[in-house]
């Protein structure tokens, strides 16, 4: 087991503009059996600026592991401005201590990523496989496809304890989403597959979907016009109202909503 | 300037009769000279295939249409991200790279002038400010002249001279370089919803897209211009296309070519060389448009082939894209430009599991191959429509290799044994038939190897790509990797590729054409027509029309006509 801490050193902070520091690449794919000076040597950007990690992190490593599985990265200090954490991750487990940025866990295809605070826009963007859990509040776009891409999330399953913002899961094919909370406006927008669980209210939710399974146990505000009312059902022992739609989408509409 | 000696190499200069010589280039200030003084920086190209720098002649890469889809697929952008190095600024995009990077990429690949075939009129300038940001390479735009209303007016009363003095007028007000045609009449009938062939009257101007097509041939022939017209013919894409074709390249079969070149240059022909009567029993009829080509002097090709894979169509047909997108259901845009022309964008995968789309793979090849004549077939994908410049190598390496062809054979629909030649088609390009596509044919059919560019005689521009691999090398993946990131290439006696990165990015030059009408009587009548045409219809004067100078920097202009 290999566990390496990367600290946020204050230097990041400096300054108004606040830049953000992007940690893509920086993954327990990649970091795997490297020793602190190796992990230090990596460059990440900053802003439009590419710098070595270890200028911006403290960095500290105990033990050591043979594969991915075996490596955990836990991060220290205030990470709201740091984007792209566990982007891409196919193993290993990341621990975010705080907030985290934009674009956590996006296209992630395995592993487990904790965050204790809340995640920013994007969290879990195309992401393919694996868990991400969110104990605070998600921002807008969880688990959506990112602009101009025809699918968003595909697998994996994505925890959020708290609330989550707009456009949860926008055009999603697969996997799981389970938001404890409320949601913003739009959730499962054109989705496809897959499965998304509100535990909260959520607005207008289901537009253009076309397949999947979107389950609303709050109150519904704004239920759009085109989906039929086929009956009710319960859900995760709470009785609901099944509808199928979003019938907007003619004859492709195969989506299952559920709400109070 | 420095003087340059490319020694050892084995080069292909088609224009000069060049077939794999071992032989010396000699460069200094820019140009191609018989000798340099000992003083000069030598490169060591043994080993090496040296070609004049690649010549393409239909590549969508500037301009309103080209930054439509930029916009329209953020997606696309996110594929070729680049950061900025110390020599070269930040790159985006795939099938519709940000214009750094098509400079860059090109050159990378060995190409150093390109043309873009589309531009709206009155949309020049953006398609200039674009060129101008796409570095290292020389390039051009031919402005679209068709579904034009004065064009259609002309056309209809069968008045050449007025035409061609309007062609004139077009030409010097855009700075463009030559007369682009895209789905005659059918772009304007689509501002009807409706399209046309080459017999339909194009509505309420009464003309049909074949007497277009005979107008501006023998307009363009008037103004002695030194490229033909460049033809993107009716029903593009439409099953059993193929013998519209035919019957467009026969229109002008008994037009007189005012310089030694054909009069007729037929674009993305793959698109257009379709049978069957519908997307069940489409079929390849390559076979029989080669035939056609390798019998008449006066119709030269592109191939406009298409490489598997997602890429991003578009074209100054808006009719063709907006069926496309009814195909697809994906995303769409399109364009309306006043009085001149209009577009569509949409993209579209090209998928080997798909029969149609095997076909036309095969196509774009089959066209390559079976046309005899080298000279008059340009290797081009349309990009991006048949797919992305940075595709080229592939093809390339497909032409040369059976055995690569074969391979992907298996992996594709089997439709391609029963539908399409590719299968039956032994031949495979050598070096030498690759640098005329790529360098000869396309500099000859746009009147470009009289001003130095796709050759390495004395006095050309010094312009040239080296490639890392023997002659003798018949390994396509090889053949792909050598074509990708060539070992040095050369623009203007400057290197700026060296191993495969780009080392310096200095401005390319456009090029543009000078056209002058001399009769006055008839100058003045079209002005007043046309003067009567902007008050009447167009949302700008005339006088703020024409482009200004300060949008091509660094201009290298032709004459023609009576400005010759």
């Amino acid at each position: 087991m290999q566990t390496i801490t990367l600290g946020i050193k204050e230097k990041v902070f400096e300054g108004v503009a606040r830049v953000p520091v992007e940690l893509d690449g920086v993954t327990p794919d990649a970091l795997c059996g490297k020793s602190a000076d190796e992990i230090k040597e990596l460059k990440v950007w900053w802003g439009n600026r590419q710098e070595k990690l270890g200028d911006l992190f403290d960095v500290g490593v105990e033990g050591s592991a043979e594969k991915p599985d075996d490596v955990k990265i836990v991060c220290k200090g205030d990470f709201a401005s740091v984007k792209r954490v566990g982007e891409g991750m196919k193993a290993g487990e990341i621990i975010v201590e705080s907030d985290v940025g934009m674009h956590c866990g996006a296209m992630m295809s395995g592993g487990r990523i904790l965050v204790k605070g809340n995640a920013g826009c994007w969290a879990g963007r195309e992401m393919r496989g694996g868990e991400l859990i969110i104990e605070g509040d998600a921002d807008d776009y969880l688990g959506a496809a990112y602009r101009g891409e025809m699918t968003g999330m595909t697998g994996g399953r994505i925890v959020v304890k708290g609330s989550a913002g707009d456009y949860v899961g926008y055009l999603c094919s697969g996997g799981e989403i389970v938001i404890e909370g409320a949601v913003g406006i739009l959730a499962g927008l054109g989705m496809k597959g897959g499965r998304i669980v509100i535990g909260g209210d959520a607005e207008a939710p289901g537009g253009e979907m076309t397949g999947g399974t979107l389950v609303v146990k709050g109150k519904v505000v704004d239920m759009l016009p085109s989906f039929r009312f086929e009956g009710e059902e319960e859900v995760e022992g709470v009785k609901l109202k099944k509808y199928a739609g979003d019938l907007a989408m003619g004859k492709k509409a195969k989506g299952v909503l559920y709400a109070p | 300037m420095a003087e340059l000696l490319i020694k050892n190499g084995i080069v292909f200069d088609p224009i000069n009769g060049v077939k794999g010589e071992k032989m010396d280039i000699c460069i200094k200030d820019g140009k191609v000279v018989e000798s340099v003084s000992s003083e000069a920086r030598v490169i060591d190209a043994s080993g090496c295939i040296v070609m004049p720098g690649g010549v393409d002649a239909h590549t969508h890469v500037a301009g309103g249409k080209v930054n439509a889809g930029r916009l329209l697929r953020p997606e696309d952008g996110r594929k070729g991200l680049e950061p900025r190095t110390g020599v070269c600024r930040a790159c985006s995009g795939y099938s519709v790279p940000n214009t750094f990077a098509t400079g860059y990429r090109y050159a990378k690949m060995g190409y150093t002038f390109l043309m873009e075939p589309a531009m709206p009129p009155l949309k020049a300038r953006h398609m200039h400010e674009e060129l101008m940001d796409t570095p290292i390479v020389d390039k051009a735009g031919m402005p679209l002249l068709d579904n034009n209303w004065m064009t259609l007016q002309y056309a209809k009363s069968g008045d050449v001279e007025k035409l061609a003095a309007y062609i004139a007028w077009m030409i010097n007000a855009t700075k463009g370089y030559g007369v682009k045609i895209v789905n005659p009449g059918g772009t304007e009938a689509w501002g009807w919803r409706k399209n046309c062939g080459l017999e339909d009257p194009v509505p309420y101007f009464d003309v049909t897209p074949a007497e277009i097509i005979k107008a501006l041939a023998e307009a363009n022939e008037r103004l002695s211009l030194p490229h033909s017209i460049h033809l993107h013919a009716n029903r593009l894409g439409q099953p059993g296309n193929y013998e519209t074709t035919l019957k467009t390249y026969d229109l002008v079969k008994g037009t007189k070519p005012s310089r030694k070149r054909q009069v007729m240059h037929a674009t993305h022909v793959q698109f257009h060389s379709y049978g069957g009567t519908n997307w069940g029993n489409f079929e390849s009829k390559a076979d029989e448009i080669a035939k056609y080509v390798d019998q008449h002097e006066h119709v030269t090709i592109d191939l406009g082939a298409v490489m598997l894979g997602d890429t991003t169509t578009m074209t100054a047909d808006g009719p063709m894209e907006y069926n496309l997108y009814l195909l697809t259901g994906r995303k769409w845009t399109n364009c309306d430009v006043e009085l001149e022309t209009g577009s569509g964008i949409t993209p579209f995968l090209y998928s080997g599991k798909v029969a149609v789309n095997t076909i036309q793979w095969a196509i774009g090849m089959e066209l390559a191959l079976l046309v005899k004549d080298p000279w008059k077939v340009v290797l081009t994908t349309d990009h991006p429509n048949g797919g992305p410049f940075i595709t080229y190598p592939i093809l390339i390496s497909l032409l040369m290799s059976r055995k690569r062809r074969e391979e992907v054979m298996k992996e594709v629909h089997s439709v391609i044994n029963e539908r399409a030649l590719l299968p039956t088609i032994e031949r495979e390009l050598d070096w030498y038939e690759v640098a005329v596509m790529t360098r000869g044919t396309p500099a000859k059919i746009l009147g470009l190897h009289e001003h130095g560019k796709g050759h390495l005689g004395v006095g050309a521009d010094a312009d040239v790509a080296i490639y890392e691999i023997s002659p003798e090398e018949t390994d396509a993946g090889k053949i792909q990797k050598a074509l990708l990131n060539a070992k040095y290439t050369i623009k203007g006696g400057e290197v700026v590729v060296k191993d495969g990165e780009v080392v310096a990015v200095p401005e390319g030059r456009t090029f543009y054409v000078d056209v002058r009408y001399e009769d006055e009587a008839v100058w003045k009548e079209m002005l007043s027509d046309l003067e009567k045409m902007f008050k009447e219809y167009y949302t700008v004067s005339l006088a703020n029309y024409p482009v200004q100078d300060d949008y091509v920097p660094k201009p290298y202009v032709i004459k023609a006509g009576a400005a010759e």
